[in-house]
């Protein structure tokens, strides 16, 4: 049904995408939140998320070798019957379209409090669809490439940050575990709406050249992406006092703020602007990922029909609609129980279900 | 083929028809950017707004225009403002934000400033400047022979707090102050003197903003050093007893230029008290010694008697502090990170915990050169 060959992808390409999704949006509003659950002890938090994504990194992996099919989508089907392999498909469809939906407003958000307040929302909106469009219409391995070129033009910009160390109170982060390991455990959960994402390896999957490396190319993934946490929520810990950090909505812009160069005021101008390239790597692949799932459910023989009628419905729907600041943040919530559901749950259950499967298919053989 | 174009070019049409709404472009002629504000209560507590707009234009001899008024708020006042000048008033290129010693008499004052952090597209790198008098007689000072007011006052800011003579707050800073409630807020204070701006050193205010006291040069230099704050390159002068002064002139004095500080802070809780130890251990250079001296033969008691003096300033310091119940040290941060338990119980009233607590200096200064001549 999908053509694995010619859209192939490297380890790298597998490695950007999976953790463009994680860290796009999410990680402009995870030092606060992160300060909200458990102050400057928040930090710790970030390992054990780290720890409990590997794990789930390692069962979805494990549900890859299990199924026997192609893409997971025909195993389901071949498993479960048809209809439930529709209905799975259009759950995914429903995640992605969820996913895409929050990091596209967050991002439209954004460029609106900072850049261009008097602009209209769905103008930005049309002018980001443009090349999100070219891009998904290209399938994973022009997501793939898209993602490396992306992650090498900015892998500069945490060095900008270093920049905020000479005020740096490093006292600030002291004493750990301050209030005991509680309020850390309740900050973990905090960290799983930055992670969302690892499930597009589902997706990914048959595409990928080295399915032997999968499971060191998700380790990899995953470090980077809790790197990048732990880096900027660092930063954001000495920079800004302990009560103050929950103060600032998205930390990571504020504080850019800060920065003086002789030669540019306001460095958070191009700054924004170009963050808008990490931003775009939620929701490329989880557009092109959705109208891959819906066209798996409407039978159709690829992603181009559903990617259109998506574009198009988009760019109307938020010409009459575009949610505010705290809707976004309402959105934000749903996701992070309904991401819970489908990336540490969901990949556990179909594991087992898959073992079972083929242990009594087995004895049923025999 | 032919259909796909016709698509394309509709809608391309299309978001050309649409798109062409960025409405967030501004003409620079359009714009008034003051360079300062200022912030002041008059004698009935009504609060005052000052803003000074440079003007560009080769037939006005006068370089800045000066708008003024009363208001609830800033953003409130924008209105008023807009209707002093010729364009609208941007909020995007403050170099200095004055407050006047009137509005610095009443707590939470900070609101005020609001709109500065709020609205995304205003500076917070403002250099904050406490005035001790008030912000009219600053902004309509214009002297003839000085650059604009805020670029004045922003370099003289800057410049002497490399020397660790004041501080270079800015709004961003300050707001970190007021929220660490384990420090409580400093920043840079002028005054008018006989028609002229002078940097007095710096304001010290209480943790809800108002002004308890000031420090002058050298104590401000002090401080900086208790806060690990100060850079190579700044100076000190004693007067050292039992030498001999003839009048007029006060040939008693030493001074020297201070290298890089290593100051270490101890925290400890005995009976009830905090216990802060701060040693710090410089090299210095010898600046000037108006008296007779030979430094090959007699530094180490020059040493002794310029540590004792110093020891002494800084207690001094610290004594004056905990009365007016001020901590610019943040010392409370120190208590937060080693002493959590009983500092935690104290948080919501720190500045009082501080005014209590034993504070011991040990200053240890070594001569390192004594300059060209013996």
């Amino acid at each position: 049904m999908i053509n694995t060959e010619k859209n192939s992808i490297t380890s790298m390409q597998f490695i950007f995408i999976i953790s463009g999704i994680q860290i796009s949006v999410a990680v402009l509003s995870l030092p606060r939140k992160l300060a909200e659950a458990a102050g400057t002890d928040g930090l710790l938090a970030l390992p054990l998320g780290y720890l409990l994504n590997l794990l789930c990194g390692y069962i979805i992996i494990m549900v890859m070798r299990k199924s026997s099919e192609k893409t997971l989508f025909d195993t389901v089907s071949k498993t479960m019957g048809t209809w439930v392999g529709k209905g799975f498909a259009l759950l995914m469809a429903f995640y992605f379209l969820h996913l895409m939906y929050d990091g596209l407003v967050r991002a439209i958000l954004i460029v609106k409090t900072w850049l261009m307040p008097n602009t209209q929302g769905y103008v930005l909106l049309i002018l980001l669809l443009f090349p999100a469009y070219k891009i998904a219409l290209g399938g994973p391995r022009i997501l793939g490439r898209y993602a490396e070129l992306v992650a090498v033009i900015s892998c500069w910009l945490p060095f900008v940050y270093l920049f905020t160390l000479k005020y740096a109170h490093w006292l600030n982060l002291l004493p750990l575990f301050k209030d005991g390991f509680l309020p850390v455990l309740t900050a973990v959960k905090a960290t799983i709406y930055p992670s969302l994402g690892i499930i597009a390896v589902f997706i990914f999957y048959p595409y990928l050249q080295k399915k032997e490396k999968a499971v060191s190319s998700l380790i990899i993934s995953n470090s980077i992406t809790m790197f990048v946490y732990i880096f900027i929520t660092t930063i954001c810990f000495v920079y800004y006092s302990p009560h103050e950090s929950t103060v600032y909505n998205d930390p990571i812009i504020s504080i850019l703020k800060t920065i003086e160069f002789r030669f540019i005021e306001r460095i958070e101008i191009p700054f924004i602007s170009f963050y808008l390239f990490v931003f775009s790597l939620v929701w490329i692949p989880c557009m092109y990922i959705a109208s891959f799932c819906m066209s798996l459910v409407f039978g159709l023989s690829d992603h181009r029909l559903p990617l259109r009628v998506l574009v198009i419905v988009l760019a109307i729907g938020t010409f009459f609609y575009l949610p505010t600041y705290n809707q976004s943040d309402k959105i934000e919530l749903w996701l992070a129980r309904f991401g819970f559901g489908m990336e540490y749950i969901l990949p556990g259950l179909l594991l087992i279900y898959l073992t079972l499967y083929k242990r009594l298919h087995r004895r049923a053989e025999s | 083929m032919r259909r796909t174009k016709t698509c394309v070019c509709a809608i391309l049409a299309a978001v050309c028809l649409f798109a062409t709404a960025c409405s967030d472009q501004l003409y620079l002629e359009n714009a008034a950017t003051p360079l300062a504000l200022g912030m002041d209560l008059d004698k009935n507590d009504k609060f005052h707004f000052y803003g000074t707009v440079p003007v560009f234009s080769k037939n006005i001899r006068k370089k800045s225009q000066e708008i003024a008024g009363t208001a609830e708020s800033l953003r409130q006042s924008r209105s008023f403002q807009d209707a002093q000048t010729a364009g609208t008033i941007q909020g995007r290129n403050y170099q200095v934000i004055l407050l006047g010693r009137r509005l610095l008499q009443h707590d939470d004052w900070f609101a005020m400033l609001d709109v500065l952090f709020r609205d995304a597209r205003n500076t917070i790198t403002d250099r904050m400047i406490a005035v001790d008098g008030s912000v009219t007689d600053v902004i309509y000072l214009n002297p003839p022979d000085q650059p604009l007011l805020p670029i004045l006052l922003r370099g003289m800011v800057d410049t002497k707090t490399k020397r660790s003579e004041t501080y270079s707050t800015t709004a961003q800073e300050l707001h970190r102050q007021f929220f660490d409630k384990g420090v409580t807020p400093y920043i840079a204070e002028i005054k008018i003197v006989n028609k002229q701006v002078q940097l007095k050193g710096s304001a010290l205010l209480d943790a809800k903003g108002k002004y308890a006291m000031s420090l002058n040069a050298q104590e401000t230099i002090l401080l900086n050093l208790l806060q690990k704050q100060a850079d190579p390159g700044y100076s000190l002068s004693f007067h050292i007893p039992d030498k001999p002064i003839k009048p007029p002139f006060e040939t008693d004095m030493f001074s020297f230029t201070g290298g890089k500080p290593k100051t270490k802070i101890k925290t400890g809780y005995e009976n009830g008290k905090f216990k802060f130890d701060i040693h710090i251990k410089t090299k210095i250079g010898l600046s000037e010694h108006l008296f007779p001296f030979n430094v090959a033969q007699d530094a180490k008691s020059l040493e002794k008697q310029a540590s004792a003096l110093m020891e002494k300033q800084i207690e001094e310091l610290i004594q004056k502090m905990q009365r007016h119940k001020v901590d610019p040290i943040g010392l409370g941060v120190y208590a937060r990170a080693k002493k959590y338990k009983q500092y935690i119980k104290v948080e919501e009233d720190w500045p009082e915990a501080f005014s209590h607590a034993e504070v011991n200096v040990k200053v240890k200064l070594s001569i390192s050169a004594m300059g060209p001549v013996k």
